[in-house]
This record gives C-alpha cells, structure tokens and sequence, in this order.
C-alpha cells in the first residue's frame, strides 16, 4: 500500500479515535450519575468484603463507557501503527505525531489502569484530560497529517523512538496521576459509597507515578546518549532538557515526601495536581523555548 | 548539648566540634532539609529554563515595573552560576550523608527484624484478621509458615511463653534499591566534573574541502576534509550532511570515512561531530616577485558586517603584513541588494585588503571570478574555484563512561525499589478457650497496594482454617 494511504488510513484511526473519547466522556459521566442514583443499593459489606470487592460495581452505561475507551484505544493503536508504517519510524517529527501518541498511550494507560484496580469514576476526569489533548490535535493545521520528513538530526531512528516512546509514557502515566489526585481531591471533601476510597486512589496516583518517574529518567538519559551521538554534549542546558529535568524533580520530591516523609491523603493529592502544571509546561515547552528542541515544534 | 546529670554531679560538655559535627551530621541526614534542599535547586533550574523561553519577556507588558528584573533574569546564567553549584554540591553530600545514614537501619530490618509483637499491634493495624483452629498452636504455626513460604514469604519465627510470634515478609532486598540509585546521582556529579576537567570540547571546527586541520589540545591529530556533500528532498529539506574526512595522528593516517549527523567518527576518545557547513574558496596569493605566499581552501565562517546573510573568511599573511578579506554574495532568494554597490553576482568574490596589525585599507577591493587572478594591495589573488567547508564539533570526554555507568545505575535502582515492594506480615498464634487463635495483619500503615497484597495471601490461609474474622475498625472508603 501506498505511503500515502497509509497516512490517510492513520488519519482516519485518530479520528474514529477522537469520537469514541468524547463518546467515553459522555458515557463516563452517564456512569458516574447512574452510579450516583443507584449507590443506596450497592452494599458493601463487612470492611474485609469491601477490601476483596473494592471494583467499581458493574452498570450498563459503565459497560459501555469501558468499551468505548477500549475502541478509542484501539483506534488510537492504529493511527500510531499506520503512520509508523508510512514514515518508517518512530511518532517523533513534530507535535502532531507525538500527541497522536500521547493520545494512544494515556489511553492505553486508562484501560490498563480500569482492568487492574476495576474503578471506573477515574474516567471521568482521565478522559476529559485526554478529550483535550485529541483537541489540540484537531487545533493543529492540516498540513501536519502528512509526512513532512526529517531534519538529518532527528534521523537515529531507534534512540529517537526510545526518547519520544519514553516521554510518551511519562506524561500519560502523569496524566493519569494527576486524574487520580484529582479524585481524591474530591472522594476526600464528599466521600461516596460508589466512589472508590480514597486509600484507593493514593494508590493509583502513586504507582502512576512509580510508572512515569522512571519513564521520565530513560527520557532523560536516552535524550543525553542521542545529543552525546548526535551534538558531542550530553547535557546543554537547553530549556527543554532543563524543563523535563525540573519535572522529573518535582516528582523525585513527591516520592521523598511520601515515602520519607509519610505524605500521604490531601498533601499529596494537592502537591501531584500541581506537579502536573510541570508536565503541560514541559509538553508544550517548544512553543515558548528557543533551542535544540524548537525544530521539533509543530 | 548537654549531657544528662544528677543533682549536683559535674556538667559535663562535649567538646565544641563534637556538637558542630553532630549538627552537621543531623543537619546533612534531615530529610525534610533534603526536600527543601530539592526544592530549591528545582526552582533554580525553572529560573533558567524560563530564561530560555519567551515568557519573562512577556511580564512588562502587565506588569512595567517588572522590566529591569526580567532584563536581569535574561542576564543571570543560573546553571552556570555559583548559586547553583553551591546548591549541586550541597545535594550531593546530604545525599551521601543521608544514604549512608540510613545503611545500618536498612541493614537491621532486612537481616535482623523484630519477630515479636504485641497484640496492641493487632488492634490498630488495618486489616487485621483472627482464624481459629483446633488444633495445637505449633501445628498451626507450622502450617501458617507452610502458607506463607508457598507464597514467597520469608518467614522467621519466635516462640514467646505460650505465644508464637510469626514475622513474614517478601522483596526484602528491594528496600536496596535506594542506594544504587544515590550512587548514581552522585557519579552523574563526578562524571560530570571528570569531563569538565580532563576533557574538551570545540563547538566550531572548520576545515574547507582539501584543507587539514589541526585538533590541538595535546591530541596530535589533524583532520583532513576530502568532500562535503549536502542532499535535500523534492520540497527542499535537508536530508543529509556529509563530510568524508581523513584522519592523522602525527603524520600517519588513522582513519578515513565519513561523518553524518548522529554518526560521529571517533579516535582514541577524541569524536568529531558533524554539526554544520558552509561555502569555502580555493585561493592561491602570489607575492610581487611571484612566490606562491598562501595556497588553501580557505572557510567562509564568518558573515559581512554590512550585510549579515554575506558569508566572509579572513586570510591573514603575516610574511606578507597583509590581511586579506573576502566575500561570497548573499545567495538568499530574499536577499538585500549585494554588499554596498559592489553587485556581486554568484561566481565571483569580493577581495579586499588591509595592512596587518593597523587595519588601515591598502587601495580598493576587486571583484574576482571564478577562475581568475587580480591585484589586491600588491598581491595577486587567484580565486581558483568555489568549495565548501564543514562545521565539526570536537570532543573528548573522559566523564562518559561514568555518565553512562551512572545511568545504568540509576535505571536499576529505579526498578528494584518501585517494581519489587517490600511486603510485611506480622502474626500471633496463642492458645486460648481450648482452641488455638491466629492473629494476622500486614505492616501497611495508609499502604493500599500492601493491603491488597496480604488480603490475596489471606485467601490461601481462608482455604486451610477458614474464613477469617475481622479485628479492629473498618478500612474502608474514606479512612
């Protein structure tokens, strides 16, 4: 198949994607206000019951919900796979192909999390957070959808990859650290039978993080071995280097605060809603920074 | 500080630097310091990664007041600065002071934990369960142990009056993780120094096509560029730079190949980076009495002070007391009209001289094609045909190695302490009202995922005694 039907075809996933998130976002809310109505009727049980059963309680419109998010993921899957097949490469040119990618592993990462711990009301600020990053996909001008090729500097394509896979995972699992934090932010001011404890929801913030810290370092040193290959210097203190060096520190301080400190509850959920600002600031650096990342803007 | 004594014993005091060691010591082993100490030098790096954006610039326009502060913002190179290796160096020895600091404590719990409890314990640990069975406590023990090491539990066990206490526990060697993983901050430091001291690093190294090029820096290697070849795609984008060089150590030829973008060409440690290029000319300079004074690709690495798309090279001939400089018309497509009135069109250069030293201007520049010789201040210049000349970085770093060892380190430090969670359970099994009870709680104070652990494990002793009881308050939604 032609490279250019290729792209078409991505084109095509990403947008059947961007309908099945804002469908999840609807239905998650549907889910959330069922769960709501209905919440009088779910027992839970003596307290050793409720640590077997803490799975959010199945309902129709939460079945829908998980499966719309399992078909915007694949769908996603296949527009990364497609273009991937078209370029010969990694999701790495410009904004468009990683956000496409960010899309697809946040996804993944929410569907992951759903089937793991079995709460779903987590989708109702994930999602949202997702939605917005499908929208500035669509904000960017068409001409990104197609194959523009690569400046020589970019061209090592399996460091790159690994770099732009690495910083792919790290802001997704951010991402949904920061929807969890959120959650619990909330289950702590109006704690609910249906919502998921928010014991549960330190948790799944903590081991988002325990997922993206360390993708957030292999960013980092995979970024430093390319510029070694690439520039002759491993570190340049260039702003984007600088400003993933900065999350990656924010996050080092929540884990020393939790795991030495013994911060946990409101603190932490406080200290990961902001921590995520780090990420937005980092993701969407190449617009406001000057040098060796510039070209990678959209 | 001041020992504790009896009424009317003598004071006793330490000795002044005993108590300034101590402070020091508690001061480097703080963790909250630590954090602060984190915090701080993450709010430097955001000072300078915002140095490097737009955004400072955009605060006077709210806010007029803030312009001499953002003038000075753009004026302070903060990695560079000594705030921030003051701050770099104080990290680095609370990190080593606080590591090895808490080695013996680590080492205690791993090796030798407390085996008994107390059954207050059990009263405020969450979840906390009881299971009954008839049998007698040390066969109960036995098969509790039994349960725990099928699941991967080390079990250690104590008997304690009628009481045997049960300490299980799994991943225990994963609490190590940690000191890899501060071993590695702190050789990212040395790695880092290593470089700093020992190696070098030449950001522009220009040799024109045919010329070679000494490295310096004691390396004795020069470096020869054969051919520069640039290659673009059909809508104009550069899609490959290429330079074929050869390389000499003395005056024996070492190396000979071709260096791209992310393919450098390396030498006993000594790498050379493509980075960029540019046009060179092929100049030959006579003297009046006909002796050949300079013949060279000479690189046009520098840009006209009238018009800054121009590129200029500079031949200087000492012998001679002259300073040649010459001009390649601006080829841009959006260019400004060529330098002056000169009207210099593609193909030719624009020479001029100077006398060396004063700089004063010997006579008028000329215009010289390609091909063809002309006089400038007494010279005649031969502008034998265009070349290109590449930009290399140069760079050894003997730091690497430990870098890279570095982040291998800190990878794995990463992995053992996150992915390999060590897991507690505490139990007590007593004899009581003819039967025999088994307490049973995790050591998971606010540690869901721990809780979770031990009521899976739960399940492969529900199934030989039975389903538990629970003790103690609820641990659900909200607590």
């Amino acid at each position: 198949m032609p490279a250019t039907d290729l792209l078409r075809l991505s084109y095509y996933g990403f947008t059947a994607a961007s309908v099945a998130v804002l469908a999840a976002v609807v239905f998650y809310v549907m889910d959330a206000l069922w769960l709501a109505r209905t919440s009088r009727l779910v027992t839970a049980g003596d307290a050793l019951a409720s640590w077997r059963a803490y799975a959010t309680p199945p309902t129709p419109s939460g079945r829908l919900a998980s499966t719309t998010v399992a078909l915007a993921t694949l769908f996603a899957g296949l527009a990364v796979a497609l273009r991937a097949l078209a370029t010969g490469r990694g999701p790495y040119s410009d904004m468009y192909e990683f956000s496409v990618a960010f899309v697809f592993v946040a996804l993944l990462g929410y569907f992951l999390l759903e089937r793991n711990y079995g709460i779903r009301p987590i989708g109702v600020i994930a999602l949202p957070v997702i939605l917005g990053m499908v929208a500035y996909v669509w904000s960017l001008p068409p001409s990104v959808r197609e194959d523009r090729g690569l400046i020589p500097a970019l061209s090592n394509n399996v460091i790159m990859t690994a770099h732009v896979s690495s910083a792919v995972i790290a802001y997704a699992a951010f991402a949904l650290s920061f929807a969890a934090a959120v959650l619990y932010l909330v289950v702590a001011r109006w704690p609910r039978a249906w919502l998921p404890s928010a014991e549960l929801l330190d948790e799944v913030a903590f081991r988002a993080v325990t997922i993206g810290f360390p993708a957030q370092l292999l960013l980092l040193i995979l970024g430093s071995v390319w510029a070694h290959m690439a520039w002759g210097g491993y570190w340049s203190w260039d702003p984007k280097e600088t400003a993933a060096l900065f999350t990656w520190m924010v996050y080092g301080g929540y884990l020393h605060a939790r795991t030495l400190r013994g911060w946990r509850g409101t603190r932490s959920a406080a200290y990961l809603v902001v921590a995520f600002l780090a990420v937005v600031f980092t993701y969407f650096g190449n617009y406001w920074f000057g040098g060796l990342h510039a070209y990678s803007g959209v | 500080m001041v020992d504790a004594v009896a009424g009317g014993t003598k004071h006793r005091r330490k000795p002044l630097l005993a108590v300034v060691a101590d402070r020091t010591w508690r001061f480097f082993c703080s963790v909250r310091a630590a954090l602060y100490e984190i915090i701080f030098l993450a709010v430097l790096i955001l000072v300078g990664t915002l140095r490097g954006s737009v955004l400072p610039a955009q605060m006077p326009r709210f806010v007029p007041a803030l312009e001499p502060l953002v003038a000075r913002w753009y004026a302070f190179d903060v990695f560079h600065s000594l705030i921030f290796s003051m701050t770099l160096a104080l990290l680095t020895v609370a990190i080593t002071v606080c590591t090895i600091n808490r080695v013996p404590g680590i080492w205690q719990a791993l090796v030798h934990p407390t085996v008994a409890t107390t059954r207050q314990f059990f009263r405020s640990a969450e979840p906390a369960i009881v299971e009954r069975s008839p049998d007698a406590p040390e066969a109960v023990a036995r098969e509790l142990v039994a349960i725990l090491r099928s699941r991967r539990y080390r079990v250690l066990t104590e008997q304690r009056g009628g009481d045997i206490h049960v300490y299980a526990d799994k991943n225990r060697w994963g609490k190590l993780g940690t000191f890899p993983f501060h071993l590695a901050l702190i050789l990212l430091l040395v790695g880092g120094i290593v470089g700093a001291q020992f190696g070098f690093r030449e950001p522009v190294f220009t040799v024109a096509e045919g010329a070679t090029r000494d490295v310096g820096e004691g390396t004795h290697l020069r470096l020869k560029l054969e051919r520069f070849v640039d290659s673009y795609n059909q809508i104009g984008s550069p899609t490959e730079y290429r330079s074929d060089v050869i390389l000499y150590e003395g005056d024996q030829e070492v190396r000979r190949g071709s260096l791209t973008v992310n393919n450098p060409l390396t030498y006993k440690g000594v790498t050379f980076y493509q980075a960029s290029y540019g046009q060179a000319a092929q100049i030959e300079v006579q003297d009046a009495a006909g002796n050949v004074a300079f013949a060279a690709a000479v690189p046009f690495e520098y840009v006209s002070r009238s018009n800054g798309d121009a590129p200029a090279a500079i031949v200087d001939l000492p012998a001679q007391g002259v300073r040649l400089e010459l001009f390649f018309p601006n080829l841009k497509l959006d260019a400004k009209p060529e330098i002056g009135t000169i009207k210099l069109q593609s193909g030719e250069l624009y020479a001029q001289a100077r006398e060396a030293g004063t700089n004063t201007k010997l006579g008028e520049g000329v215009v010289i094609a390609q091909g063809d010789v002309a006089r400038v201040g007494g010279l005649d210049v031969q502008f034998v045909r265009e070349r290109r000349f590449t930009l290399l970085q140069v760079a050894y770093n003997p730091g690497i190695p430990i870098l890279f060892s570095a982040a291998i380190l800190l990878v794995i430090g990463l992995a053992i302490t996150f992915y390999f969670p060590h897991r507690r359970i505490r139990a007590l099994v007593s004899a009581g009202g003819g039967e025999t009870e088994v307490m049973l709680a995790p050591l998971a104070k606010r540690d869901w995922g721990a809780k979770r652990d031990f009521v899976r494990t739960l399940s492969a002793i529900e199934a030989r005694f039975g389903p538990a009881t629970l003790l103690g308050r609820s641990s659900h939604a909200g607590d």
